[in-house]
């Protein structure tokens, strides 16, 4: 074991942080915010961020603070960010395609703007994120390599979630294939399904 | 109207500061709507990041952002720092497009493929 990997675990072991903020990223439509809703439901009892098929439903960054989850009878505090999804391009015609009115579509265009640039700026502050891919699209996208990209070049832990595994056409090989160096958990945040092996990664990998 | 591909050597860049490059780039792309750029040398992590958050600042009725993707060896790794220290020319590239011509770039490792339309 590198002794970067041997001191982290270390500092796991012993519980060196009161709590860490935790931020999920990934592409528009990835399932961050059903994932979010999940992970907070399942400790709080609550959900925390709007759930939609439009896409650039969370505009801003939705937190949930200190949110207890116990792992293996210990008890993670960590503070869950919820992040607008990152993209390269916003184009007001796509929500009137999908039935907005033409100011309200504009004015979804200009908050996801400003939610994509909140998101980005937050890379700099989360101590270790969730990269949510959906399983069902190719994983190998430009956003997904930047996110990751700036991420490694902070040494940000960082754990990829091969989302949406319930679907028909998922290939989360495909993930793990593009992505063959980081921890991958292939989990359906809808329907719960491998929920206690992604609480497992996070006390593994993300409590630096 | 046809497509303009501009191909941009690596010295064009050299001497840029990262926020003077991505806004090279900007500016290039928001000239003209059918204009696709293919740069010598790959963007770093924190280059794309800076591009995609100017981009967004950037976006507005005519201008709906931009498809971007890097091939090869990212420019701020120490060996490539330490080819351009000794002149050398960076590896991999990257294409640079509006979203209103370049629907889709897909990438592979090593291979880059563009779909253009209006």
């Amino acid at each position: 074991m590198p002794f970067k990997q041997f001191f982290s675990w270390l500092k796991n072991l012993f519980g060196s942080r009161q709590s860490f903020s935790l931020g999920l990223y990934g592409n528009v439509n990835a399932g961050k915010s059903t994932l979010a809703n999940r992970i907070s439901k399942d400790w709080s009892g609550e959900e925390m961020s709007s759930v939609s098929e439009m896409p650039h439903e969370t505009r801003e960054v939705i937190k949930k603070e200190r949110l207890a989850v116990k792992v293996d009878g210990k008890i993670l505090t960590m503070n869950l960010l919820d992040m607008p999804g990152i993209a390269t391009k916003v184009d007001y015609r796509d929500f009137i395609k999908r039935g907005m009115k033409l100011p309200e579509a504009q004015n979804r265009a200009k908050e996801a703007t400003k939610g994509i640039i909140e998101a980005i700026k937050w890379l700099e502050h989360v101590d270790a994120a969730m990269l949510v891919m959906d399983s069902c699209e190719d994983p190998y996208t430009q956003v997904n390599i930047t996110i990751l990209g700036n991420l490694e070049a902070r040494k940000i832990p960082v754990i990829i979630v091969a989302n949406k595994i319930d679907k028909k056409n998922a290939k989360p090989e495909r993930i793990k294939a593009a992505f063959p160096q980081h921890h991958l958990v292939e989990i359906s945040a809808l329907k719960g399904e491998n929920m206690d092996k992604l609480y497992r990664a996070i006390a593994q990998y993300a409590k630096g | 109207m046809g497509i303009e591909i501009q191909f941009i050597a690596s010295d064009k860049l050299r001497d840029k500061t990262p926020p003077q490059k991505v806004q090279f780039i900007l500016d290039h792309i928001k000239k003209s709507k059918n204009r696709i750029l293919v740069i010598e040398g790959s963007l770093s992590s924190s280059d794309e990041k800076e591009l995609i958050s100017k981009t967004m600042a950037a976006i507005d009725k005519s201008f709906p952002g931009i498809e971007v993707a890097s091939v090869g060896e990212q420019s701020s790794t120490l060996k490539t720092q330490l080819i351009k220290l000794l002149g050398g020319k960076p590896s991999g590239l990257t294409v640079v497009g509006p979203s209103s011509l370049v629907k889709q770039i897909k990438k592979d490792p090593d291979k880059l493929s563009l779909l253009t339309g209006k």
